[in-house]
C-alpha cells in the first residue's frame, strides 16, 4: 500500500518526466525516487510504457482513401442537386396546381350561381350598358347578402346594369 | 527561387468555406494518416476506422460553415473523429459485440485485429505492441482518449483541452492517471 508521499509522488510522474515541474517539487520527487524503490520501479514502468506508446507504428489511411472519400462527395452533391431540382420543380407544380384550382373553382361557383358578381356584370356588357369600372369588385358574401337584403349597396350596384331592384328580381327568376 | 510557403489549416479551411475545394483536398491528405491512426486506437479495426475518418470528413464538407476561427482546425477536426469513435464504440457496446473494455483479459475476450481487413496489413508484429494496444482497449473511456491524443497523437496539452473541453491540470492529471493505470494494466498482462 502506498503511503500519501508516494501517491503525491506519483501524481507527479507525467510532468516530471516531462520536465515541466517547478524546481523544489522536481527534487522533491528526484529525492523520494532515490529512497523508495517501489515508487521507482513504477516510474520505470511508466516510462517503458511511454516509450512503447510512441514507438507504436503509425498507421496511413489507404491509397484509395481520397478518391473514395471524393466520389462519396461527388454523389452527396448530386444528390443535393436532384434534392433541390424536385423540391423546386415539386413546389413549382404545387403551386400551379393550386392556382388551376382556384380558377377552376371560381369558374365553376360562377356558372352555377347565380348571384354571382360575375354574373351582372356578364349581363352588362351584353346589354351593352355601361360598367362603371371604379366600382370595387364585392366578395361573393358581400354580393349575396346585399341581394338577399336589397340593402342600398346592391342598388347602386345593380343600378348600373339595370333600373331598378325588381327589374333585377324578375331577371333573375326569368333565368330561372 | 523560393518556395511556396505552406498555408496553414485555418487558412484552407477558410478558402474552402470561400468555394475552393482543393483546399478541403489539402486537408484530407494533412489529416487523414492522423485521423486514422487516431480512431484505429479506439475501434481497432482499420475498415471501420477509414470509414468512420470518411464520416469525419463528410461532416467537415458538410458543415464547413460551422468552423469559426475561434479554435485551432485540428482541434475541431479531432473532436468531431473521436465523438464519432466514441459513438461507434458505444453502439458496439450495446450492440455487446465488443468485451475489450473488461479489465479481465482471457484470449477468449479479446478479439484481435483481423490481418484480412488491414489496407496495409497492419499487424503488430511486436509484442509489445500487441501488448500495449490490449492495455489501452482496457482503459476506462476518459484514460482511453487522454492516452491516445497525448502519448498516441502526441497533442499539446492546451488542444487535448480544447478537444475533451475540460481544464488543462485536468489534462495534466488524467494523462498522470491514465499512464499508471497502463502501466497497472501492462503490470498485469504481463503475469
Amino acid at each position: 500500500m502506498q503511503n500519501t508521499d508516494c501517491t503525491f509522488i506519483c501524481e507527479q510522474f507525467t510532468e516530471y518526466q516531462e520536465n515541466s515541474l517547478p524546481s523544489e517539487i522536481r527534487a522533491k520527487v528526484d529525492s523520494h525516487l532515490a529512497s523508495c524503490s517501489s515508487c521507482m520501479e513504477m516510474f520505470e514502468k511508466l516510462t517503458d510504457a511511454i516509450e512503447t506508446l510512441h514507438s507504436l507504428r503509425t498507421l496511413k489511411a489507404s491509397p484509395e482513401f481520397t478518391s473514395t472519400l471524393l466520389s462519396r462527395i461527388d454523389t452527396l452533391n448530386q444528390e443535393t442537386v436532384w434534392q433541390k431540382i424536385y423540391a423546386s420543380s415539386y413546389s413549382r407544380v404545387a403551386g400551379y396546381a393550386l392556382a388551376a384550382g382556384l380558377v377552376v373553382a371560381l369558374g365553376i361557383n360562377v356558372l352555377i350561381d347565380p348571384k354571382s358578381p360575375m354574373k351582372p356584370d356578364v349581363q352588362s356588357n351584353f346589354a351593352g350598358e355601361k360598367i362603371n369600372p371604379a366600382q370595387p369588385s364585392q366578395s361573393l358574401a358581400e354580393v349575396t347578402d346585399s341581394s338577399a337584403n336589397a340593402s342600398s349597396d346592391s342598388l347602386t350596384l345593380q343600378n348600373s346594369t339595370i333600373n331598378s331592384n325588381n327589374q333585377s328580381m324578375q331577371l333573375v327568376s326569368g333565368k330561372k | 527561387m523560393s518556395e511556396k510557403p505552406l498555408k496553414t489549416d485555418e487558412q484552407l479551411i477558410a478558402e474552402f468555406q470561400n468555394g475552393n475545394e482543393n483546399a478541403f483536398v489539402e486537408l484530407v491528405d494533412r489529416y487523414k494518416d492522423r485521423l486514422v491512426n487516431f480512431v484505429y486506437r479506439f475501434l481497432h479495426d482499420m475498415t471501420d476506422a477509414e470509414d468512420m475518418v470518411q464520416e469525419t470528413f463528410l461532416k467537415v464538407y458538410k458543415n464547413k460553415h460551422a468552423y469559426r476561427e475561434i479554435a485551432k482546425f485540428s482541434t475541431w477536426i479531432y473532436t468531431i473523429a473521436g465523438n464519432l469513435a466514441r459513438s461507434e464504440l458505444r453502439k458496439r457496446k450495446r450492440r455487446k459485440t465488443y468485451t475489450m473494455s473488461d479489465l479481465s483479459f482471457n484470449d477468449n475476450e479479446f478479439t484481435p485485429v483481423d490481418p484480412g481487413k488491414d489496407t496495409e496489413g497492419i499487424v503488430f508484429n511486436s509484442y509489445a505492441g500487441e501488448e500495449i494496444m490490449r492495455a489501452i482497449y482496457a482503459l476506462p473511456e476518459p484514460f482511453k482518449t487522454i492516452i491516445i491524443l497525448r502519448d498516441i497523437q502526441e497533442l499539446s496539452y492546451e488542444d487535448i483541452s480544447t478537444i475533451l473541453d475540460i481544464p488543462m491540470g485536468t489534462v495534466k492529471s488524467r494523462v498522470n492517471r491514465a499512464r499508471l493505470k497502463l502501466q497497472e494494466t501492462l503490470s498485469y498482462l504481463k503475469e
